[in-house]
C-alpha cells in the first residue's frame, strides 16, 4: 500500500510542486492550507507523513505538531516541518516538539524526496 | 526653670532658713530668762507691737527692694551677657550686646563688644584670604556641576548605605513625573534627592546583585563595572552601569550609577529585527516557490501543458511577491538608514550660504546665489556636506577652468535641487565617474569618505548634466531628500554657569553611618530634617483649614534649596478676609489646587525618615492632626520646635517668635508668610540653633527633646 502524504502549508506555490512531486514518487497525497484543516485531514486521511509548515494560519505549525504527538492514536505519524523560519532556535523548537526532520525553504526537490524517503522507511 | 523664678526662690529660701535661725536663737534666749524677766518683756512687747511689727515689714520690703534691684541689675544682665555672648562667638559675629544693668556688668559688655570687634575684623580678613582662595577651584566646580546637570545619562551617586550623595538634572527627570496623576506613582516609588535612599527608586535586590557581581569582579580584578535593565516610573527601559567608589584600602564606600534611556533604541532595534526576520522569511518562502517548480519542470521535462503553466505561474507570481518584498524592505530599512548617521535639519539656502561664504575666501572665486523665495528645509550631517560641496567646487575650477558659479535651489515634490552651473562646458559622464570615487579627506586624519559615499549617507544624488531651460547651461546637480518646515531638533538647554552652584550633592554623606540607627541617640548635626510650615484659614486647629504646605530638607547642616515642597490646598471653604491680609492667599488661587487628603500623603512621603522641625510646632502639627482620619496620613516623625529650641538657649529673653529670633541670630528673612518661605526662615534659624545647643551640652535628638519639653512655651497646647 502507498504511503500516505499530507502537506500542511497556506502557500499554493509550495503545495502544488510538492504535492506533484509526491504524487511522480508514488505516495498518496492530500493538502491542507491551514492548521485547522491539517487536524481534520489527519483524522479523515490519516497519513503516514505530514509535511508541515510553521507559519500556519487558525493553529500554527508547533501547535499541531503538539497536538499530534499528544494524540497516542496519531504517535505513528511522521513530521517534517518544511518552513521559512530557519533559526537554530525554530529547528531546534521543531525537533524537541517531537518532529522527525526539519527542513528549511528553500530546499531541493531531491533534498525533500530524500528525507521523506529516509523518514518513512526508518518507520519500518 | 525661668531665671526670675529660680531667683525668688534662693531667696525665699534664704529667708526661710534665716528665720529659722533668729527663732531658734530668741528660743534658747526665752529659755534664759527668769519669770519675772519674761512678764518685763511681755509687757513692753504688748504695748509696741505696732511698732515691733511695722520694724519688721519695713525689714523685709527693703529687703525685696534690694533683692529685686539685685536681679535686675546684675542677674538677668549677668544671664543675657552670657548668652549673647554665645552668639558673638557661635552664629553671629556681628552681634553686640546692648542691655541695662549695673556700672560693672555694662563695662563688662563694652569689653566684650570690643573684643568681639577685633575678632570681627580678623574674622573678616581671613574669610577675605579663604573666599580668595576659594574663587578659583569654585569656578571648576561649577563647570563640573554644570556639565554634570547637562549631561544626557543620569547620575547617581551612593554612599554604601544607598543613600543618594549626589544626582544630575536628567537622574531627577527619569525617575520622577511632574503632571498632577504621575505625581501618586512618585509616591509609590520614591523621590531622587540627597540623603535619601536609591531604593526608593530602584528595586534592592537588584542593586545588591550588581554590588556583588562587582565585588566579585573586584577579587579576580578583570571587572569592576556591573550593568542591568530597570524601569523608571514612566515605564521608559533605562540602563543602568554600576561603578564602584573605592576607598584607598580597595573597599567598596559607594558606588556610581549611569542611567540611559534606550527604549526608543530597543524600539527601533526590535523593528529593524522584526522586519529583518519577516524578509528573511519571506524571501525563503518564495524562493522556495520558485525552486521547488523550477527543479519539477527541470526533471520532469514531458508534463502536461496545464500542469507546466501551473508551475511557470508559481514562478512568475513569487518572483514579483519577491520583488515587492524587498521594495518594502528597502522602504523600511532606509527609515532606520537614515537614523545611523546624525543628520540635523536647516535650510538649505543657509547651507549654500556657508557654501559661499567658504569658498570665496579663496581668492579669484566668485558664487552667485539666488536665495528661493520659499525656505526649502533638508536633513544633512552639515560638516561632510559642505566639504562635500567645496570638493566638488575646487575639482570643478580645475575641470572646466572656470572661476564663477551661480547657484540656485529648487522644490520639487519630495526633493530639493541644488544646482551648480557654470558657462562652458559640461562635465563629461567619465570626468564625473572618476570625481564620485575620489576620496575627500574630512579631517586630517579623519576617515577617508567619497563624494559617492557621503551622498549615500544622506539619501542624496549627484550628477553632471546640461540644463536646456537656462540658457544651456552646464550643470551639476545634487538632489536631497526635502523634509517639512518644524521647530529644530534636539535642543538642549544652555549652560549657564551659575553664581553659586546648584546643591545636587554632599559628599559628607559617604561618612554617614547607616540609614535609620536608633535617630534619638544620633548627634543634631547629622540627622536629615524636614523644616515645614503650614498656613491657615485662621488660628483654630478644630474649626481652620490647611490652605498652603511648604517645606524643605535640611541634609548635613545644609538648607537644600532645589529640594523644597510647595503646594496650595484647597479647603472646600471660604477665607476669612483677616486671613488674606496675614498670608495673600486668594481664594481664586485654590479653586484648581487639591484638596488636603491628596497633599499630605504627598507631604508624608517627601518628610518620610526625616525628623520634623516647624517654628511653634505645636499647632502645626495640631492641623496636621486633625487631617489624620481624612488622608489616611499618621505623621510619625520625631518633631523639633524652633520656637523651644530658641527658649532653651536663650532663656533671659521672653521673645521668641521667628522674627526676633532672626535678628538675634542675624538671618534675614526673605518671604515671610508664605509656608516655604516660613519654613526656609524656620531652617536656617534653626541650623544655626544647633551649635548653641552643642555648647548647653544638648547633641542629639533624645536630649533636645528633653530640654524642650521643660521649656515654659512647651505647656502651650492647640
Amino acid at each position: 500500500m502507498q504511503p500516505k502524504i499530507l502537506i500542511a502549508d497556506d502557500e499554493q506555490s509550495i503545495v502544488v510542486p510538492l504535492e506533484f512531486l509526491m504524487e511522480q514518487k508514488g505516495y498518496q497525497v492530500m493538502a491542507a492550507y491551514n492548521g485547522e484543516e491539517a487536524i481534520e485531514k489527519i483524522i479523515s486521511f490519516n497519513p503516514d507523513l505530514i509535511l508541515l509548515d510553521i507559519m500556519l494560519p487558525i493553529i500554527d505549525g508547533f501547535e499541531v505538531c503538539q497536538m499530534i504527538r499528544s494524540n497516542p492514536n496519531w504517535k505513528d505519524i511522521k513530521i517534517i516541518f518544511v518552513s521559512a523560519m530557519g533559526r537554530e532556535v525554530d529547528i531546534a523548537k521543531g525537533l524537541a516538539l517531537g518532529a522527525d526532520a526539519y527542513i528549511t525553504k528553500p530546499f531541493a526537490n531531491i533534498e525533500i524526496i530524500n528525507k521523506v524517503k529516509e523518514v518513512l522507511e526508518h518507520n519500518k | 526653670m525661668n531665671p526670675i523664678n529660680k531667683f525668688w526662690w534662693f531667696v525665699a529660701t534664704s529667708a526661710v532658713i534665716t528665720l529659722v535661725l533668729l527663732f531658734s536663737l530668741a528660743w534658747l534666749f526665752w529659755q534664759q530668762l527668769t519669770p519675772a524677766e519674761k512678764i518685763i518683756i511681755d509687757t513692753i512687747s504688748s504695748k509696741n507691737f505696732i511698732y515691733i511689727f511695722s520694724a519688721i515689714l519695713l525689714i523685709a520690703g527693703c529687703l525685696i527692694f534690694v533683692f529685686d534691684g539685685i536681679l535686675h541689675v546684675y542677674i538677668l544682665p549677668a544671664k543675657k551677657l552670657t548668652g549673647e555672648t554665645h552668639i558673638i562667638n557661635s552664629v553671629n559675629h556681628s552681634h553686640r550686646i546692648c542691655i541695662e544693668g549695673s556700672r560693672d556688668i555694662m563695662r563688662l559688655a563694652e569689653a566684650i563688644n570690643e573684643g568681639a570687634e577685633r575678632y570681627e575684623n580678623l574674622q573678616r580678613n581671613v574669610d577675605e584670604m579663604i573666599h580668595f582662595a576659594r574663587t578659583e577651584s569654585e569656578k571648576e566646580r561649577n563647570i563640573l556641576a554644570a556639565v554634570m546637570s547637562e549631561l544626557p545619562e543620569g547620575i547617581l551617586i551612593c554612599n554604601s548605605e544607598g543613600q543618594i550623595i549626589l544626582y544630575n538634572k536628567k537622574a531627577r527627570q527619569l525617575f520622577e513625573s511632574r503632571t498632577g496623576l504621575k505625581q501618586e506613582q512618585n509616591l509609590q516609588n520614591g523621590l531622587v534627592g540627597i540623603g535619601r535612599s536609591v531604593f526608593g527608586i530602584i528595586e534592592k535586590k537588584l542593586l545588591v546583585h550588581a554590588l556583588d557581581e562587582i565585588a566579585a569582579g573586584l577579587k579576580e580584578a578583570n571587572r569592576n563595572v556591573s550593568s542591568f535593565i530597570t524601569v523608571s516610573r514612566e515605564e521608559k527601559l533605562l540602563r543602568a552601569e554600576a561603578v564602584p567608589v573605592l576607598n584607598h584600602l580597595k573597599q567598596i564606600t559607594g558606588f556610581i550609577l549611569i542611567f540611559e534611556d534606550i527604549t526608543e533604541q530597543l524600539e527601533k532595534e526590535s523593528r529593524f529585527d522584526s522586519l529583518l526576520l519577516s524578509f528573511t522569511r519571506g524571501v525563503r518562502a518564495s524562493i522556495a516557490g520558485i525552486r521547488s517548480a523550477i527543479e519539477v519542470v527541470l526533471e520532469y521535462p514531458d508534463i502536461k501543458k496545464e500542469q507546466l503553466n501551473e508551475f511557470t505561474g508559481i514562478i512568475h507570481r513569487e518572483s514579483i511577491t519577491l520583488g515587492n518584498m524587498i521594495d518594502e524592505t528597502f522602504f523600511n530599512y532606509s527609515c532606520r538608514f537614515n537614523s545611523m548617521w546624525p543628520l540635523v535639519k536647516m535650510s538649505a539656502a543657509d547651507l549654500i550660504e556657508t557654501v559661499k561664504k567658504k569658498a570665496e575666501e579663496k581668492p579669484g572665486v566668485t558664487i552667485h546665489f539666488l536665495k528661493p523665495d520659499i525656505p526649502c528645509w533638508i536633513k544633512v550631517d552639515t560638516y561632510s556636506m559642505i566639504t562635500a560641496f567645496l570638493f566638488l567646487l575646487e575639482e570643478l575650477e580645475n575641470e572646466t577652468g572656470q572661476h564663477e558659479f551661480r547657484c540656485s535651489i529648487e522644490c520639487k515634490n519630495k526633493f530639493i535641487m541644488i544646482n551648480i552651473m557654470w558657462e562652458g562646458n559640461p562635465l563629461k559622464i567619465e570626468t564625473f565617474r572618476v570625481l564620485d570615487k575620489k576620496i575627500i579627506r574630512i579631517e586630517k586624519e579623519g576617515k577617508p569618505l567619497t563624494l559617492k559615499e557621503i551622498m549615500k549617507h544622506h539619501e542624496a544624488e549627484a550628477f553632471s548634466f546640461v540644463d536646456r531651460n537656462t540658457a544651456n547651461k552646464s550643470c551639476i546637480r545634487l538632489l536631497l531628500p526635502s523634509t517639512g518646515e518644524s521647530v529644530s531638533e534636539n535642543t538642549r538647554n544652555l549652560t549657564i554657569l551659575p553664581e553659586s552652584r546648584p546643591v545636587f550633592y554632599d559628599f559628607d554623606l559617604f561618612n554617614q553611618p547607616g540609614q535609620v540607627p536608633e535617630m534619638d541617640n544620633r548627634p543634631l548635626s547629622e540627622l536629615i530634617y524636614t523644616v515645614f510650615d503650614t498656613e491657615t484659614t485662621g488660628l483654630n486647629p478644630e474649626e481652620d483649614e490647611i490652605i498652603s504646605v511648604g517645606a524643605i530638607r535640611i541634609v548635613n547642616g545644609h538648607l537644600l534649596r532645589d529640594e523644597s515642597f510647595d503646594q496650595l490646598v484647597n479647603p472646600g471653604r471660604t477665607l476669612p478676609f483677616e486671613s488674606i491680609q496675614f498670608h495673600g492667599i486668594e481664594e481664586h488661587m485654590l479653586q484648581n489646587q487639591p484638596s488636603i487628603e491628596q497633599v499630605l500623603p504627598r507631604f508624608g512621603k517627601f518628610a518620610e525618615g526625616t525628623v520634623l522641625v516647624a517654628h511653634n510646632a505645636a499647632f502645626d502639627m495640631r492641623m496636621l492632626q486633625m487631617k489624620e482620619s481624612k488622608s489616611k496620613i499618621k505623621f510619625i516623625n520625631p518633631v523639633l520646635d524652633t520656637m523651644l529650641l530658641s527658649a532653651i538657649v536663650h532663656p533671659a529673653h521672653t521673645d521668641h517668635n521667628l522674627e526676633a529670633i532672626a535678628a538675634r541670630l542675624g538671618v534675614s528673612i526673605i518671604g515671610r508668610h508664605t509656608a516655604l518661605g516660613d519654613a526656609i526662615a524656620t531652617g536656617e534659624l534653626f541650623t544655626k540653633l544647633i551649635p548653641l545647643l552643642s555648647k548647653m551640652g544638648i547633641y542629639t535628638l533624645k536630649q533636645a527633646r528633653e530640654a524642650s519639653r521643660k521649656t515654659q512655651f512647651a505647656k502651650i497646647k492647640y
